[in-house]
């Protein structure tokens, strides 16, 4: 067992955790953040997608104690002033969504992605989610979710 | 006519709940005293077995290991009851299940696994299915390897290629593949509040799931529940059973509720497959593009078990013509079983893998005429009021020459450098 | 070397069970407390978007908001069996089989509403967001709530049944009329092949899918784009490599599936000719839209290097392979 200090979506946490746990397991099992998917277990598919001080990593690749010290955002620290994060909304309103096991993970990487890159070309932003596999909607009305994020942050809706 | 709400993009009901990871899933069910379980499964293709579970059950936190003696109805499947819940005697492919270890921790599970003797005696194999289907290949169930032969027999084939001014006599082949759904396979299942054994999975079909539950827990329907959760993609691969019966039989015996997840390694050797095909297809056509004739033959490989293949290769037959009026029509089409993974339904379901002759078939029987790709289509387009080579007649709704137009209209859409340009 | 062809592929689909098979759908309508109405069937939601388009459906039928409708198709203990969510069936059969049940439960109300409005008679009544009413008296009018309140919580309700209609194959012949409705399609693609490395890309792709009715045209779309990628990867890269059984490639980091990268913008067509068997026109398009496109790849591929390929997937060895050969080595004209 292993002590670790660590800081998601906001909130200080201090933690007991078995050497070999992953940061996924940890978030899941530990914290009951379900949003945070696992698909293949090899960093592969990028539903466990989060956001690792200011970066994104898949989870099931990074182990729990690796996160002691920083700040963790996963798809359930988006939502601010009760009101869901603009990409959450341009998904929706373009329908980005099908089977939505992806959804969480590719949001995370779509929100770093704008965090560095806040106007992002169409050909950019495939290249950020390229990480992050979709077999249900061919990815275009996902680039167009991005894509109408860009305007949802820029209007501050 | 005017609608209120069809024809409207309305949001998805479930769009919200997805988009802030609210949406469960199976794997992210948790239940209070909950234990887990893992499936034991053949390393091997073809093989007797004999297996031996006692020093995995010493295992602490080890609470049961069920194999097929524990199971009251050990088949299942969709269209022949080929399928055993755990093999008995023999296993037929790699991933075939023979036990079910329960415990309290997934670790548990785990060393349980290795524990578990199985003792291999292995048989030959057969992999091809046109191998399979000789006589004296080694069969995979009862005594022979064809599981479904289907038919069509439309007017005068050899009339048909006697007047043909152009022939294309083709094999095309294709592969095995996997509906790779994000959403590995999961379930939970408990005993509810009314008695009931409840599993609560990602299915597309769960009172086909509830069926082949009680069956094999030799129970009535009305004493299953199944519940849908979120479902993380399907394409057809959700179809067959894969855990549902194992959970079921487990919470019904231990009376805790039960958790399974796979492993994406685990999700590929669970569920069904495409199936491949080898189609051979001579297709005759007269001097202007007009098809007189095709004679077809398909050869799926269903792999261990049939689950959908006679359907599979019904629909595979149905649809070698392409969507194309031909008067003289001949198709056998097979359905074989050899000991590769098992296949079954997956989008487009035999239906798929056709066009991969019959639009070449098309270019081909083309550039012998020296006509353009579009033009050949067009004079056997199907049209209101054609008649398929089973003799049914397609009486409305059929805008397939639109289809064509749409696409030809747009062409000029598409970059200037490099075209064929008598090609279109 | 790099050389652009453009092919076309051309598909139909028949769709449900077929061949004779009874293949049914069943749905039931309740009214409930504060005048909403469940609507119950086993139509399951895999992420195609079954529960959205089939709500429009039972929304359209009894002419009040989604916001009032309760959609239950999850449990079996609650909802009755409308067949598997495959063979393209849901749109079509369980569409049919939830506005059957609508108007069965728009009947009863009509049949309630008379008496409680004292008429002589159904004629002339129309229901209509969550009311009954005389259309030449509007004041005779009730609502669910009213009727609700009191007859109780799921006293009221409706159901509908589809069967669709097939006809067995003749086992010799093969005549019969094995599935209702078809569907059609044709995609168009523009692709470069780097002779070199035999790698195929997509520049380029026109799809045209006949869906009779969209009931919900970004859920056709979504489809359409899905399917175009599942296609894709069909064609040109995934692959299990069997060995004697054993599923080589059996994780993602072996098993490529398409990416974002390997995806183009698509220009797709909605066609619509709406069929009359089915709810408000609508056919199924969930495994059709990844029929035409293979095939349009494999003939681009001619088109663009005289090569044709037979055997899938045409991975960028065996493509190079085939232009070696045609060729005689080189790779070039």
């Amino acid at each position: 067992m292993k002590e670790i200090q660590l800081n998601v979506n906001g909130k200080d946490y201090s933690l007991n955790i078995d050497e070999n746990m992953r940061l996924i397991d940890l978030l899941r099992d530990k914290l009951g953040l379900l949003g945070t998917k696992e698909g293949c277990g090899e960093g592969e598919c990028g539903a466990c997608t989060v956001i690792m001080d200011g970066e994104t990593v898949t989870s099931c690749l990074v182990m729990a104690f690796q996160a002691h010290g920083s700040e963790i955002l996963t798809i359930e620290g988006l939502e601010s002033n009760g009101k869901i994060h603009p990409i959450q909304q341009a998904f929706i309103d373009v329908g980005a969504v099908q089977c939505g096991f992806c959804t969480p993970g590719m949001i995370m990487s779509a929100k770093a992605l704008l965090d560095k890159n806040p106007n992002p070309t169409r050909e950019e932003i495939r290249e950020g989610i390229s990480g992050n596999l979709c077999r249900c909607t061919g990815y275009n009305k996902i680039v167009d979710g991005v894509e109408l994020a860009i305007n949802y942050i820029e209007e501050g809706k | 006519m005017k609608f209120d709400i069809v024809g409207k993009n309305i949001i998805r009901t479930d769009a919200y709940s997805k988009v802030t990871g609210k949406a469960l899933y199976p794997q992210d069910i948790y239940m209070d005293n909950m234990v887990y379980g893992k499936t034991l499964r053949s390393k091997l293709p073809h093989a007797y077995i004999d297996i031996d579970t006692s020093e995995a059950e010493k295992i602490e936190g080890v609470i049961k290991i069920f194999t097929y003696k524990d199971v009251p109805n050990n088949s299942h499947g969709v269209v022949f009851k080929d399928h055993e819940v755990f093999c008995e005697k023999k296993v037929r492919r790699i991933g075939d299940p023979i036990a079910f270890v329960v415990g309290e921790t997934e670790e548990v599970c785990k060393l349980a696994l290795d524990k578990i003797k199985v003792d291999y005696k292995e048989l030959e194999g057969v992999f091809d299915p046109e191998i399979a289907m000789d006589e004296n290949s080694p069969k995979v169930h009862g005594d022979s390897n064809i599981v479904y032969h289907f038919k069509i027999r439309k007017g005068d084939i050899e009339e048909g290629f006697k007047n043909s001014y152009v022939i294309a006599e083709n094999t095309y082949k294709t592969h095995m593949v996997e509906h790779a759904f994000l959403q590995p396979e999961a379930g939970v299942s408990l005993i509810d509040e009314e008695g009931r054994v409840t599993v609560m999975v990602a299915t597309q079909y769960p009172h086909y799931d509830r069926e082949e539950v009680a069956s094999a827990l030799n129970i009535k329907e009305e004493e299953v529940r199944i519940v849908n959760t979120n479902i993380g993609g399907a394409f057809g691969g959700r179809e067959d059973i894969s855990l549902q019966i194992h959970l079921a039989l487990a919470a019904y015996t231990l009376k805790r509720p039960v958790k399974v997840v796979y492993s994406r390694e685990e999700s590929f050797i669970a569920h069904a497959k495409r199936h491949p095909m080898i189609m051979k297809c001579k297709t005759g056509a007269d001097k202007d593009g007009k098809l007189l004739a095709m004679e077809a033959e398909i050869i799926g490989d269903t792999g261990a078990y049939a689950s959908w293949a006679p359907n599979v290769l019904r629909k595979a037959g149905v649809h070698i013509t392409g969507p194309y009026y031909i008067p003289n029509v001949v198709v056998d089409s097979y359905a074989v079983y050899t000991n590769n993974p098992f296949a079954g339904a997956m989008r487009g379901f035999g239906a798929t893998q056709v066009p991969i002759a019959h639009e070449q078939q098309m270019d081909i029987l083309a550039e012998k005429l020296g006509m353009d790709p579009i033009s050949i289509r067009m004079i056997n387009i199907f049209k209101q009021g054609s008649v398929t080579a089973t003799g049914q007649v397609l009486t409305e709704s059929v805008p397939v020459e639109a289809c064509i137009k749409e696409v030809v209209k747009r062409m000029d859409l598409f970059g200037e450098e490099g075209h064929n340009e008598e090609t279109w | 070397m790099k050389k652009r062809g453009r092919g076309i592929g051309v598909s139909f689909y028949g769709t449900g069970y077929g061949n004779g098979f009874p293949d049914v759908s069943k749905a039931k309508v309740v009214l409930h407390d504060e005048g909403k109405v469940g609507i119950y069937v086993g139509g399951t939601e895999v992420g195609q978007g079954a529960k959205t388009a089939l709500l429009q459906i039972g929304a359209e039928t009894l002419s009040i908001s989604l916001e009032q409708i309760l959609f239950i198709s999850e449990d079996t203990s609650l909802m009755p069996d409308s067949g598997t969510a495959a063979a393209s069936r849901q749109t079509y059969n369980t569409g049919n089989a939830v506005k059957k049940a609508c108007e069965n439960f728009k009947d009863r109300l009509i049949d309630i509403a008379k008496e409680e409005l004292e008429l002589n008679s159904t004629h002339g009544l129309k229901v209509e967001k969550g009311e009954i009413y005389l259309e030449f008296f509007p004041d005779k009018r009730i609502s669910f709530k009213e009727l609700v309140d009191k007859y109780g919580d799921g006293t009221i309700q409706g159901e509908g049944e589809f069967i669709a209609q097939t006809v067995e194959m003749d086992p010799e012949t093969g005549q019969g009329a094995p599935y209702w409705p078809y569907t059609f399609n044709a995609c168009g693609v523009e692709l470069e092949v780097d002779t070199l490395t035999g790698q195929v890309e997509i520049l380029d792709a026109v799809f045209a899918q006949d869906a009779g009715k969209a009931i919900n045209p970004h859920l056709v779309e979504g489809q359409m784009d899905g399917g175009f990628a599942m296609a894709l990867g069909y064609a040109l890269f995934e692959d299990l490599k069997l060995d004697k059984g054993r599923i080589k490639s059996n994780k993602f980091s072996r098993y490529l599936i398409p990416t974002a990268m390997d995806m183009i913008d698509v220009k797709n067509i909605i066609v619509e000719d709406p069929e009359s068997t089915a709810p408000y026109g609508a056919k199924g398009i969930g495994e059709p839209v990844m029929i035409p496109i293979a095939p349009a790849i494999l003939n681009a591929i001619y088109d663009a290097t005289g090569v044709r390929i037979k055997e899938l997937p045409v991975t960028p060895e065996k493509l190079r392979k085939a232009l070696d050969e045609a060729n005689g080595g080189g790779g070039s004209d």
